[in-house]
């Protein structure tokens, strides 16, 4: 062995010589190399934090601090460490009912999905908007597997419970508010008993409708309402014009009857005043009072009539020669 | 120059063996998993926190999702005490909580939620088979019972999800109760029938209002006339009898000159151009006719 070492030794010295420059070299630049990339690896584990962000830092695995607000900050870079960042400030939103157009639903759409029982075993359509927020990342990132589906199955049940105990008339008309209030409060207990790392900003009912099948039998009891309260209006006004009316006529007959007994009264007082003056003439000189009244009389009443003037000892009078003679020929 | 070859060759061998081994002695568990280490198929170790953990590298890792997932099934129908048919959808909300037990009796995702289906199912079933339909829905909130069904529900889930397959049932929601499809065209004929009574309620109240408002006022308006009526003619016969007393006082200082004054005036009205008058001519008025002088 020595000798074939001290052969080769001796044989290629100039040889070794360079293979041991070429190593030293090589071993030289995979150092650098080396050097170089864990330079960089360094660096990768620098990232960027936006004003609407939060970042979960993860080191080897496991989550390392609390989430980290916006700004540049450092950590180790994978495959030690991991960021994840969420959009921790955004107000998303579901829907119960309906399909909002940026949804892509699980299953086929139909009208039934918007239909629940009521208190009173009766149907109606709802279509429902839920606000929520993220507020604790962690939980959000790392307890449940699919916060959506959860948030919508929880608000779905807490509006189906809250609609199960009230009447349909009611969900339609008056209780609207109450419904949307106690749907929020429901799911936000709820929302915090599973921990999920949301809350609920606000609930709001879009639609609360009979469904499509007897959607014209209730609005036919609106209009029922309505036709009540014009044939109420319509008689009241009829009511309101009678009266006055009756009481015009009431008045103007009283007016009337006034009328009537004040002008009998003085007509009467004045034909008694009339005949009084003439009575008193007539009692100072009675035969020219009486005569002057008979011959007035006569002058007014004789030219009318046809006269005949006959003997005053003519006998019997032939009443057809006077006729004839009166008659013109 | 081959034994520098080879001795680089070799060196970066042994540099990617140790690497190898290095990278093969650790397993890391994320923040959403938990790991069983198995030996050649055969469980050894089970690893529930986030971290870094040293392992045999001839050790295997099976991942599991530590996270609570959501079973939505299929809607189902189910029959109330009082038979009556509701269509129930409802919602898992499950985790592993025993992974070697869930290795065992499940093994995967979908294994564990066809068999929490049973479960649930069997458990909803009991349950609302118990409860009359007017338990579930009325109108007055104390006697509607869902929280203490659902309450029930889970428990009952929980526990035969625990000691079955080594899963925490968390919570199962009741997302929609409804009548099946063929039921509600009955529902809804019902609830039109409903309406037009209520419809033809309405507008029967507003006639009947109207009549009794259209009727009061014609009997007011009659009483308003009748009493001026009566009012009117007492005045009449008052004015009447007013003015025979003053005809008779004035006519009674002279009754035989108002006797003449009147017969005359009747003259004036009686006699008209239709009378034929035969006069005598030894009348009073004709007298001068013969005599001539006063």
């Amino acid at each position: 062995m020595r000798d074939r070492g001290r052969l080769m030794h001796d044989r290629r010295p100039r040889r070794w010589q360079a293979a041991r420059a070429l190593i030293a070299g090589r071993r030289f630049r995979l150092r650098s190399v080396v050097a170089l990339a864990a330079l960089v690896w360094m660096v990768w584990g620098l990232y960027f934090v936006r004003a609407d962000q939060r970042a979960v830092v993860l080191r080897l695995g496991r989550v390392a601090g609390a989430p980290v607000g916006p700004g540049v900050h450092w950590t180790w870079p994978p495959p030690v460490g991991e960021v994840v960042k969420i959009r921790a400030r955004e107000t998303r939103r579901l829907t119960v009912g309906f399909a909002a157009p940026d949804q892509v639903l699980g299953r086929e759409a139909m009208p039934a999905q918007a239909e629940f029982l009521t208190g009173d075993r009766n149907i109606i359509a709802i279509g429902l908007v839920a606000q929520y927020a993220i507020k604790d990342p962690v939980a959000y990132l790392f307890r449940f597997g699919d916060v959506e589906a959860l948030l919508r199955g929880t608000v779905e049940s807490a509006l189906s419970a809250i609609v199960m105990r009230r009447g349909v008339d009611s969900l339609l008309t008056t209780e609207k508010v109450a419904v949307q209030q106690e749907v929020h409060a429901l799911a936000q207990e709820t929302v915090e008993r599973y921990a999920a790392g949301v809350s609920i900003l606000g609930v709001s009912l879009e639609s609360v409708a009979p469904p499509e099948a007897v959607r014209e039998a209730f609005n036919d009891v609106a209009s029922a309402r309505e036709d009540r309260d014009r044939i109420v209006r319509e008689a009241q006004s009829y009511a309101n014009e009678v009266l006055p009316v009756a009481r015009g006529d009431a008045e103007r007959l009283l007016r009337q009857s006034e009328g009537y007994l004040r002008s009998r009264t003085t007509r009467a007082a004045g034909d008694a005043a009339r005949f009084g003056s003439l009575a008193a003439e007539y009692a100072k000189v009675p035969r020219e009072t009486s005569t002057r009244l008979y011959l007035e009389a006569m002058e007014e009443i004789l030219p009318r009539m046809d006269k005949t003037i006959v003997e005053s000892d003519a006998g019997a009078i032939d009443l057809d020669f006077v006729r004839r003679l009166s008659s013109p020929p | 120059m081959n034994e520098s070859v080879k001795r680089s060759v070799r060196t970066w061998a042994a540099v990617a063996l140790a690497a190898f081994l290095l990278w093969s002695a650790f397993v890391v568990v994320a923040e959403t998993e938990m790991v069983i280490l198995t030996r050649f198929g055969r469980p050894t170790r089970v690893l529930r926190e986030a971290g870094l953990y040293p392992k045999w590298p001839f050790e295997s890792a099976l991942r599991f999702d530590r996270r609570v997932s959501i079973y939505d099934p299929r809607p189902s129908e189910f029959l109330t005490r009082d038979k009556k048919n509701l269509v129930v959808d409802s919602a898992v909300c499950w985790r592993i909580d025993d992974p070697l037990l869930f290795l065992e009796t499940v093994g995967d995702q979908v294994g564990a939620e066809l068999r929490l289906h049973d479960i649930v199912w069997a458990a909803l079933a009991a349950a609302l088979g118990q409860v009359a339909l007017e338990d579930l829905v009325a109108v007055d909130p104390d006697r509607v019972q869902v929280a203490a069904v659902v309450g029930g529900v889970r428990e009952k889930a929980a526990a035969a999800a625990a000691e079955r397959l080594g899963i925490e049932v968390v919570d199962v929601q009741l997302k929609r109760v409804n009548f099946p499809e063929q039921n509600k065209q009955s529902v809804f004929a019902r609830m039109r029938a409903e309406r037009d009574r209520i419809a033809k309620e309405y507008r029967a109240q507003g006639r009947e209002m109207a009549i009794g408002i259209q009727a009061e006022a014609d009997k007011q308006r009659e009483v308003i006339l009748a009493e001026a009526y009566e009012k009117a003619e007492t005045l009449r016969g008052q004015g009447d009898a007013e003015a025979a007393r003053i005809y008779g006082e004035a006519y009674a200082r002279d009754p035989r000159f108002y006797r003449f004054v009147r017969t005359l005036e009747s003259y004036r009205k009686i006699l008209d151009q239709d009378t034929t008058l035969i006069l005598s001519s030894d009348s009073e008025l004709l007298r001068l006719l013969e005599q001539g002088q006063p």
